[in-house]
Parts: C-alpha cells; sequence; structure tokens
C-alpha cells in the first residue's frame, strides 16, 4: 500500500509541474481530485490492508490528499493572475479612469443621522438662516436680558435681526405651521460669533429634532435617542444621560456615551473623562409652547440637537474642523 | 468656577474620592470639566531649616549648607547669597521636579539628583519662590515662616494638600456659585444636610445709626441693602488658612478685609463690599439711579461712562460704587484704611446685567447679582464677613446692622401635580416620593391634596417658578439613568420634505459627474460680497473686515476653494456646492428685507478625464459645462427649459447664458471673468454654473408613455449657411418643418475655414425619424428629408451639400 501511495504521489508532482491551461488543471483535478479520482480510489483500497498498517497508511493516505489539494489550490491562484499576453493585447495596460465625485464629509455624516430618524418615522424640516429675536431668542424661552444668551455669541444684522445660532428656531416655525402630532429633524447651517480655530467656526452645522404629541414622556425622548445612538455608534454602547441646561426644555440632558477611541479609559478627544457628549436634549419647555399657541396641558413633546462637525471629526478622526472648509480634494477624497 | 475639596468639607462631612465626587456631580448636572491634585507638584519637597553655613572650598559663590529636614540632616550645596544658619527652607529632594529652571531661559522643569558640585556632595536643593513657580524672586532662596515645622511636606505648610475641581455652573443655578451651595447638592448624594458656620459677634456699646446712614432711593432695582461699621482695623496680610484657601478657588489674596469678603462670596455665594468709611463723605450711602455721562472710575483703574439707568452706590456728594458691579477706586481699601463700612446687598438681576453689559464689565459679584442672589442671605454674610474681619484685622463692631429691606420678598409656593410629573417623564412615581426627592434639596411640602401639592422653594432657588422647574428636581434627584427607555413608533406626515429630495437628487447626480462637493464659509468681506452687484446683508458685530457680510453668491467661495487646490497641484476641478445667498431686497420677506435663497453652484476647470495611455484628456470648456447643466436638469425631471442667449449684465461671468425654467430666469452658467479669477488668485479658465434650487423643483408626475413599435431612420444631412445663423435656429426651423415624424435633431459637425467661402460655416445633423403607426419605407423617408431641406434652404438662406 506505501508505495502505491509513494507512487502516485511522484505521479501527482509531475503531472502538476506541466500544467499551464485552466483546461489542463481541470483534467488533473479530474483525475487526482474528483469524487472517483485516483487518490479516492486509494482510499477505496484501505480496506483491504491489514489492520496492523491501518492507521499509517491512513496518515499517508490524508497527507497524498492535502499535498494534491495544495499543489491544485496554489496552481489555480497562479493561473488567475498570470495574464494572456498576446501580440495583440496587453491587458494589464491601466484602465481608463474617470474623476471620482464624492459627497462632502459633513453631509455624508447628515445623510446618515437623517437616514437614521427617517426610519424611526421622522420628517425633516428646514427654515431660514437669518432670522429674527424672536424665533431664535425670545420664543425658545430666552428672557431679554437674561444671561442664558451669553451662551451664544451672537452675529447681529439689526437690534432684530441676527444670523441664527442654532438651528431651534426651526422648531418654532414648524410648530407655529402645523398642529401636532410632530416629529421633524431640522438640519441647517448656524453661526456664533467665535474667532476661527482647530475647534471653533463661525459657521457650522446642527441638527435638530422635535417630537410633540399627546401623551410624549422624558422615558420616550432616552428610548429615541438610545435607538439613534446605537445604530449611529455601535449597539454595544454604554451611555449616560446627565442633567443639563437649555433655555427651551426642561428638563434638560445631555447624553454621552463611553469614548469610542479609548474606550473608556481616558484620552485626549473625551478630555480624559472617558465619555463624549453626543448631544443636548430636553423636554419642551411649557413657555415654548405657550408662545407657539400650543396648550402645555394637552401636549409635551421634545426636542434634541447635535453639531455635525463635531460628530463627524469623532467619527473620522480629524481634529482640526477648519479641514472641513478648506475643500481640499486631497481631504474631500478620502470621504 | 473653581472649588477647594478642603472648603467644601467645612460645610458638610464627605468621604467621596475626588474622582466619585466628580462623576456623581456630574450626574447632578454640575458638570466637574477636571479635577487638579494642587500638591502634585511639589511632591518631594519638605521644609528645612538650615542648621549651618560654611563657605564651599572650591567655589567663590557658594556655600555648603546642612540642612535638618527632620528624619535627617542633608549636605546641600547652595549658590544664594541670602542663605544663612536658622532659617526655614523650602527643600527639594533627590528625584523631585522643580518647576521651573531659572537657569533656562523658558524656565523647564528639572529633575533633582544627588550632584557633586566643584568637588562637594550636594543631596539637594533650597529653592527660590521662582523655582518654586510660587512668584518672580529669582534672586535668593524663599525663606518660610518661623513657625513652620521642620519636615513637614513643602504642599501642607502651603495649604495645597487639596483638591481643586472646575466646574461648570449653568446659568440658571447662581446659588451654585459658591461652597456652601455645591455642598448642598453634595447633601443629596450624602443624605446629610450641610450648614454653615454659626456666626458669634462681639458688638461695641455704639450703634452703627450713630455714626452712619443708608438711604434707598431705588427701590426697585435695591430690594434690601446693609451695612455694618467697624472701627479701627489694622490693614495687612491675611492669616494662612485665609490665603490658602483664596488660592485654591483660583483667587489672589490682596489683604484681610478685601480677601474676607471675598472669602464669604466663595462661602456662601453673596458678593460684598468694603468701603473706606473716611471716603465716604457725609457719613453716609444714597442709592440712586447715575445721572447718564457721568465718569467714573472703578477700583481697577478704568473710567467708565455711566449709562442710563446704572443704579450707584453714593455717598453725600458722589458715586462711590457701581451697584453689584464694582466698586470705585475714590473709596476702596487701602493700607492706611482704619474704618470699614461693609455692604451686603441684593440687587435686581436685570437691571445689574445692563449696567454690566454697557460697560462690558466682568465681574464675580456681577456674575452672581446678575443671575440671582438669595436676598435671604444678605444679613448672614455681612455678620460672616465682620465676624471674620474681627478676626483677621481686629477693630471694634458697632453695634446693630442697617439693614433697609422695605418689602419682604417671600419663598415661592409652587404647586405640584403627581400624575403631570409622570405624565412628563414617564415614570409611575407616588406622591411621597416626589416629596421625598424634593425634600433632599430642602424644597418643603406645604398644603396638599390628593394629586396636587404646594411646594415651598426656597429663595437661593431663583431658577424655580413653575411646576415644570420642580418635575425637573424630581428627575435629577430620582436620576436619568433611572428613569426607563421605551421607545414608540410614528410616522410623521406634515413633512415629507420635498426639497431635500430635490437637494439630494442634484448632488447624487453630480456626484455622479464627478463632481466633489464643497462647503464654504458663508461670511466674507463686503467687497467680495458685492462682486455680484446685489446689495450684501452686513453684520453689526464682525470678526473683522474680512468677515463682515453674507455672501451674495456661492461662487466667489468656490473660487477661493479653486485657488487653494491649484497652489497644492491640483488643477482639475469639479467643485459643487449647495447653500444659502442673502441679500436686502427692497420687499419685506420673511425676515425683515432679507432676501435668502438655497442654490446649487457648479465649478469646473482642467482637464476633462485624468491623462491615459490610449487617448488624450481635454481642457474642459464652456459647452463641458452647458452640457451638464443639461443634463442635471434632465435629472430634475424639467422638460420645459431654455437657453436664454441675451445679453444682460453678469458681473461674474462673460458672455453668460441664461437658464429659463417655465418663463422665469433659474440662474445662469458661463467662464468666470479673466479680472474675477486673478482676484481670487485662480490662474486657470474657469467655469461656473449657479441656479436657484426653488425653480428647479418640477411638478411633473411621472408617468409610463407607450414604447414604440416602429423603427428610427438616421439621416445625415449638411448645410452651408452664413455665420450668424446659429444651431439652435437651424434646429428649430427642422422641427416645425416636419410632418410629426422628425422625433430628433442631433448636430455632429461644424466646421468653418477652407473649402468655405468668407462668413460661411458648414453645419452637420443627424435626422431621426420615426413613425407610430408603421415602419417608414425609402420614399416615404426622401419625401420628408426633402421637405425639411427645402425648408431650411428657404428660410434661412441655407443650401445643402452634397455627402
Ligand atoms: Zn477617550
Amino acid at each position: 500500500m506505501q508505495t502505491k501511495i509513494a507512487q502516485l504521489r511522484q505521479q501527482v508532482e509531475a503531472e502538476i509541474g506541466s500544467v499551464t491551461t485552466e483546461d489542463q488543471l481541470e483534467a488533473f483535478r479530474i483525475k487526482f481530485l474528483a469524487r472517483k479520482g485516483l487518490v479516492a480510489s486509494l482510499f477505496d483500497d484501505l480496506k483491504n490492508v491489514p489492520a496492523p498498517e491501518k492507521p499509517m497508511a491512513g496518515k499517508y493516505l490524508n497527507e497524498l490528499r492535502q499535498r494534491t489539494q495544495m499543489l491544485f489550490d496554489e496552481k489555480a491562484a497562479s493561473l488567475k493572475s498570470t495574464p494572456h499576453v498576446s501580440a495583440q493585447l496587453d491587458p494589464t495596460l491601466p484602465g481608463r479612469r474617470k474623476f471620482l465625485g464624492t459627497k462632502h464629509p459633513l453631509m455624508q455624516t447628515l445623510d446618515e443621522i437623517k437616514s437614521i430618524f427617517v426610519g424611526m418615522g421622522f420628517g425633516i424640516a428646514d427654515g431660514p438662516e437669518i432670522e429674527d429675536d424672536w424665533h431664535n431668542f425670545s420664543a425658545l424661552n430666552f428672557p431679554p436680558d437674561h444671561p442664558a444668551r451669553d451662551m451664544q455669541d451672537t452675529f447681529f444684522v439689526d437690534r432684530n435681526i441676527l444670523l441664527r445660532t442654532h438651528t431651534s428656531p426651526v422648531q418654532i416655525r414648524v410648530m407655529e405651521n402645523n398642529t401636532p402630532p410632530i416629529r421633524t429633524i431640522m438640519p441647517g447651517r448656524v453661526y456664533r460669533n467665535e474667532a476661527v480655530s482647530a475647534r471653533s467656526l463661525c459657521n457650522f452645522y446642527q441638527v435638530e429634532g422635535l417630537a410633540v404629541d399627546v401623551g410624549i414622556t422624558f422615558s420616550e425622548l432616552k428610548g429615541t435617542l438610545l435607538s439613534f445612538a446605537r445604530r449611529f455608534y455601535g449597539k454595544d454602547i454604554k451611555y449616560r444621560f446627565r442633567p443639563s441646561f437649555f433655555p427651551f426644555t426642561e428638563p434638560s440632558a445631555e447624553m454621552d456615551i463611553t469614548c469610542f477611541i479609548c474606550r473608556g479609559k481616558g484620552c485626549r478627544m473625551c478630555k480624559q473623562s472617558g465619555w463624549l457628549e453626543i448631544l443636548g436634549c430636553g423636554m419642551v419647555d411649557p413657555n415654548v409652547f405657550t408662545s407657539v399657541g400650543y396648550d402645555p396641558e394637552k401636549y409635551t413633546g421634545y426636542a434634541f440637537g447635535m453639531g455635525i462637525e463635531r460628530t463627524a471629526a469623532l467619527l473620522y478622526g480629524v481634529d482640526d474642523i477648519r479641514l472641513f472648509y478648506e475643500n481640499d480634494v486631497r481631504f474631500l477624497r478620502q470621504f | 468656577m473653581k472649588l477647594s475639596h478642603n472648603w467644601l468639607q467645612h460645610y458638610i462631612k464627605f468621604k467621596l474620592a475626588p474622582e466619585q465626587l466628580s462623576e456623581q456631580l456630574t450626574m447632578l448636572g454640575l458638570e466637574v470639566e477636571s479635577y487638579e491634585h494642587l500638591g502634585e507638584k511639589y511632591k518631594g519637597f519638605v521644609v528645612g531649616q538650615v542648621l549651618e553655613v560654611q563657605k564651599h572650598p572650591n567655589a567663590e559663590k557658594l556655600s555648603v549648607c546642612r540642612v535638618n529636614i527632620g528624619k535627617e540632616v542633608l549636605q546641600i550645596v547652595c549658590g544664594a547669597p541670602n542663605v544663612a544658619a536658622g532659617q526655614k527652607v523650602a527643600v527639594g529632594l533627590s528625584g523631585a521636579t522643580v518647576p521651573k529652571n531659572q537657569h533656562d531661559p523658558n524656565g523647564k522643569p528639572f529633575t533633582l539628583s544627588h550632584v557633586k558640585l566643584r568637588g562637594v556632595d550636594s543631596f539637594g536643593m533650597i529653592c527660590s519662590e521662582y523655582e518654586l513657580d510660587l512668584g518672580p524672586d529669582k534672586d535668593g532662596i524663599l525663606v518660610l515662616d518661623r513657625k513652620a515645622k521642620i519636615g513637614r511636606s513643602l504642599s501642607s505648610y502651603l495649604g495645597l494638600d487639596d483638591v481643586a475641581y472646575e466646574i461648570g455652573i449653568t446659568p440658571n443655578r447662581p446659588d451654585l456659585l459658591s461652597h456652601f451651595g455645591v455642598a448642598r447638592e453634595i447633601g443629596i448624594l450624602t443624605g446629610k444636610q450641610p450648614s454653615l458656620p454659626k456666626v458669634k459677634l462681639r458688638e461695641s456699646t455704639v450703634s452703627v445709626a450713630k455714626h452712619f446712614s443708608v438711604k434707598v432711593e431705588d427701590k426697585v432695582n435695591c430690594p434690601r441693602f446693609a451695612v455694618r461699621v467697624i472701627r479701627n482695623v489694622k490693614i495687612g496680610p491675611s492669616p494662612e488658612w485665609l490665603q490658602h484657601a483664596l488660592r485654591a478657588a483660583g483667587l489672589r489674596p490682596r489683604n484681610n478685609v478685601v480677601d474676607v469678603t471675598n472669602y464669604v462670596m466663595l462661602e456662601c455665594g453673596q458678593p460684598m463690599h468694603a468701603f473706606d468709611y473716611a471716603q465716604l463723605r457725609g457719613s453716609k450711602i444714597i442709592v440712586r439711579q447715575a445721572k447718564a455721562g457721568t465718569s467714573f472710575r472703578t477700583l481697577d483703574g478704568k473710567e467708565h461712562t455711566l449709562p442710563e439707568g446704572a443704579v450707584m452706590v453714593c455717598d453725600g456728594v458722589r458715586e462711590v460704587s457701581i451697584a453689584g458691579v464694582m466698586g470705585g477706586e475714590n473709596s476702596e481699601i487701602s493700607d492706611t484704611t482704619t474704618d470699614v463700612v461693609l455692604e451686603s446687598a441684593y440687587w435686581n438681576p436685570s437691571s445689574i446685567r445692563r449696567t454690566a453689559k454697557a460697560l462690558g464689565i466682568t465681574s464675580d459679584a456681577a456674575y452672581r447679582f446678575e443671575r440671582g442672589a438669595d436676598p435671604h442671605a444678605t444679613p448672614y454674610a455681612l455678620d460672616r464677613a465682620a465676624e471674620l474681619i474681627l478676626q483677621t484685622a481686629g477693630g471694634e463692631l458697632l453695634k446693630g446692622r442697617i439693614d433697609i429691606y422695605p418689602k419682604k420678598i417671600n419663598e415661592r409656593i409652587v404647586p405640584l401635580r403627581t400624575s403631570r410629573c409622570n405624565r412628563i417623564l414617564g415614570t409611575s412615581l407616588s406622591s411621597s416620593e416626589i416629596v421625598l426627592c424634593l425634600k433632599k434639596l430642602g424644597i418643603a411640602k406645604g398644603k396638599g391634596s390628593a394629586d396636587k401639592n404646594f411646594f415651598r422653594v426656597p429663595t437661593f432657588r431663583v431658577d424655580i417658578e413653575r411646576e415644570i422647574d420642580l418635575i425637573e428636581e424630581v428627575a435629577r434627584v430620582f436620576g436619568y439613568n433611572n428613569i426607563e427607555s421605551k421607545t414608540v413608533a410614528a410616522i410623521d406626515l406634515n413633512h415629507p420634505f420635498e426639497k431635500q429630495i430635490l437637494a439630494d437628487r442634484i448632488c447624487d447626480t453630480l456626484v455622479g459627474f464627478g463632481y466633489q462637493e464643497a462647503l464654504t464659509i458663508s461670511i466674507q468681506s463686503e467687497e467680495t460680497s458685492r462682486l455680484t452687484g446685489a446689495s450684501p446683508v452686513v453684520l453689526m458685530n464682525p470678526l473683522g473686515k474680512e468677515m463682515s457680510t453674507m455672501r451674495t453668491s456661492l461662487i466667489p467661495g468656490l473660487l477661493e476653494a479653486a485657488a487653494r487646490n491649484q497652489s497644492f497641484g491640483n488643477t482639475d476641478l469639479r467643485l459643487f456646492e449647495i447653500g444659502h445667498v442673502f441679500r436686502v431686497d427692497s420687499e419685506p420677506q420673511m425676515v425683515g428685507n432679507i432676501r435668502e435663497d438655497e442654490r446649487v453652484c457648479l465649478f469646473l476647470s482642467g482637464k476633462n478625464l485624468p491623462r491615459h495611455w490610449k487617448s488624450d484628456s481635454q481642457e474642459l470648456t464652456l459647452y463641458d459645462l452647458k452640457g451638464e447643466v443639461a443634463d442635471l436638469l434632465d435629472a430634475c425631471g424639467l422638460d420645459s427649459w431654455r437657453y436664454i442667449y441675451y445679453s444682460t449684465s453678469e458681473t461674474l461671468a462673460e458672455n453668460p447664458i441664461f437658464v429659463e425654467i417655465n418663463g422665469t430666469t433659474a440662474g445662469f452658467l458661463g467662464k468666470v471673468k479673466g479680472e474675477v479669477c486673478k482676484r481670487f488668485g485662480f490662474e486657470q479658465e474657469a467655469f461656473v454654473a449657479e441656479l436657484t434650487l426653488s425653480a428647479l423643483k418640477s411638478d411633473k408626475k411621472k408617468k409610463y408613455t407607450a414604447l414604440p413599435k416602429f423603427p428610427k431612420v438616421r439621416r445625415d444631412v449638411a448645410f452651408v449657411v452664413d455665420s450668424n445663423v446659429t444651431s439652435e435656429i437651424m434646429e428649430r426651423c427642422m422641427k416645425e418643418s416636419g410632418s410629426g415624424l422628425l422625433q430628433e435633431v442631433e448636430l455632429f459637425d461644424m466646421y468653418e475655414g477652407e473649402n468655405l467661402p468668407k462668413g460661411k460655416k458648414s453645419l452637420a445633423f443627424t435626422l431621426v425619424l420615426q413613425s407610430q403607426e408603421k415602419t417608414l419605407v425609402d420614399h416615404e423617408i426622401d419625401t420628408e428629408v426633402r421637405r425639411i431641406v427645402t425648408r431650411v434652404e428657404r428660410e434661412l438662406g441655407a443650401e445643402l451639400r452634397s455627402s
């Protein structure tokens, strides 16, 4: 038996060397490796081998089968990567390329966020970037002469007209023009009177969310945003909601997730805290409902908002947000 | 705000480590941004006493000292001229890091090790004030207090065995702007109530009313004003404990009286002010509004012109302090002050804010008063400050306090329905659970019925006015993370948002054409905004001249981006942006007179394709852009649009081609004027198109039309015509002549020059013919083509070229 195995092995080694085409390789496979091939037929012979020799013979036979399969695989791989060069055609010459277009990374991030909320039944709305005091501040429960206005450095066009400092005025416009139920997100560009640096720009993108209906609760706010965060950042994230302050929501919260860069150990991105702040949210303040003529006893609602630059910077590991507005195609093409 | 761990312990005992406290306060809404072990930097520094000083045998300026550091006596080589036996000094041991190297120009820190200096062993270093980063003095070693304990760690000697927290306090919570305020929140965590120290005062027999008087004229803005007078104080540096406390909270100590006022503010949140009694003319204070335009010098030496309505503290003759904002230079405590008038008041928040904002002053006092102080804290703070001044500066406290408080400010009574609380939070808390939560905050239940309870809100909680404010507090104490997360499925039918679909469609189409989406800043210089001829929206408070107006077009931003790319060697560019542009309109708009439009802008320059071995890439031309705009309009589902070629003034492009959709102009395309390119530093031919998004919206419903059953036939014809006959005119002429068989006309060649007479050109077209009823036979085709040719010859003076 062992001689038979050795002979077949020699035959295999010799024949594989002369294979140069796919057809020859297929013939090789049928001859040796197929169900009724030469290797398989030796396995059939195994039953005739005396018991004491059986284990050894079986071992050699297995080795032969593995070797044959390996030679076959190697040859198959090498045939695939060897071009058929002829006088008429060199297939390795480069193909004709196009200039590839890409969507801006901020818009890609925004698209992802939009698609998750649209999937949860939210609509999309927008509003003007130049706003009046009413929509940007007063209707959102920022009283005149209140320090809360200092939280947002504002560009003014005149005493009453300004560049919106957040997308929240769209909440007011949506409520002024619709009756509940409302579930919509409001993406857009906003402005802050801040010197340009690696961490801040005078304009940036936000996406706002608003849900108003009978019976909406803080519990639902948490559930919705948790679903979003799990879809966007990964289903295994750890998260927390902590109290915060926004004039137009009460109770107000900020949502943190464990830093996905250091996995909670603390790094530069999370300012050593192990947590990343991903969004602000809260229950719509009754004063906001009153300013748009909704009955705060009948309706409750929640609102949330997040910055796109920060989200995209975290997601793609961009450490200077000015890059998003320099439009260097070497940067844009990376996304 | 900066808070000291040790200081907090004065009001409430707690065992939480800094890390735990940070985490738990953060979860209560007091975001601990960072914390710092203050003594960290003085690890390995101890208090030592110099026992003996001898001249170094090999160096003129060095001495060899024996220094007792408690556990042992070290030999240290020292170069300072002022070192002397008996001094208590700061000793850095081997392994310690000296915060600042005075021989390094940048003062970089360095680590100590055992060294030999000119042959003599030195086992440590006696440090200067500069080396310890405690002050500027480099000229000699720092000599410590005579009573300093030998062997004590330097950090403990300096009072730095402490942790400083940096906490972000939200503007609605002025009650947290003090150590006691934060201690109240710690009480929620530990279940204990914090308490302020009891004040014990030794008053003289002389009544304050005999020597001083107060009159409040502006009762609206000054609901409460109280003073005490202390005579014969000795102004000097504060004791160690007081200096340590202030330093840990990030304040610089000045003198005992001023330090006490600051200490009391950081203790209980009530800003205080101390006047030099001798400078208050007429021994009285009058609180009244300033005359607009009065000038006043604050104690930081700055001259201010007072605005209308600024509330001022005045003496018998003049202003002495901007109420609740900053004291005046004319009456501040100086080294020669002997008698002190202490002020503790409660001011109307919005009045303080208006004045501080108008004057551009930020101060710790204004910061607290404009957010809202506690009117009930006024007398406590006054007495506490008096107590501490007597302790630290001595003197005689006149009997009694003057306290002008005509209208008592009561605790607010706020109702809360249990059902409403659960309806907002989605919880199922019982009324007693809610009462318990609020009790932890010092908010007690008053009267109540089954569902509705009334709560007494202490005056320091200025943020709690309404039921919803109480609900927030319940949620905070109950714990946001203990509220269940529920998801609800619902569909919004109000906002299907066609605009979004259109913008996505445009974006996807252009990306498909190979365009990169760009986003450029919408604020730009007025010069740039005026290039379009539109009247730009100008900002009142711009960041600078280069950022003073809102963009009137997307073109300049893309030109700038293109120039930047060109400078990096990327010259083949296809860019687009979708964004808002703004201008001032003569008609009222949604917001003021500001017309805001969303536009899409295409920018093209360079080669049409990357280089390839088999075929050349070509320079992009206006026709590339023109074709792509047409494709884009097709992709938007528009069919009734056309190009218009009449010349209108377009300031950015030469020979612009306008796009008219359903009778209105949607935008234009063209080659950017050379001078405009140059202005942005772009040195290639560039083509742009800018279209208004709202005009690209198509109302067309998608509808199926039956596919043709019979084949198309193609015939080529070429004409020679006068050069001024446009291809569009010829096309139209052919289409109008047909019998309905002519489906399409395609121009496939244009030729001018040799073999043609001057002033003539040749245009070649493919005519595509098709019938809906049958397969066309040759003679039908010939008849139709002849009809078309005849008409073109007759109407346009064209001549058929034999093919
Ligand atoms: Zn991290």
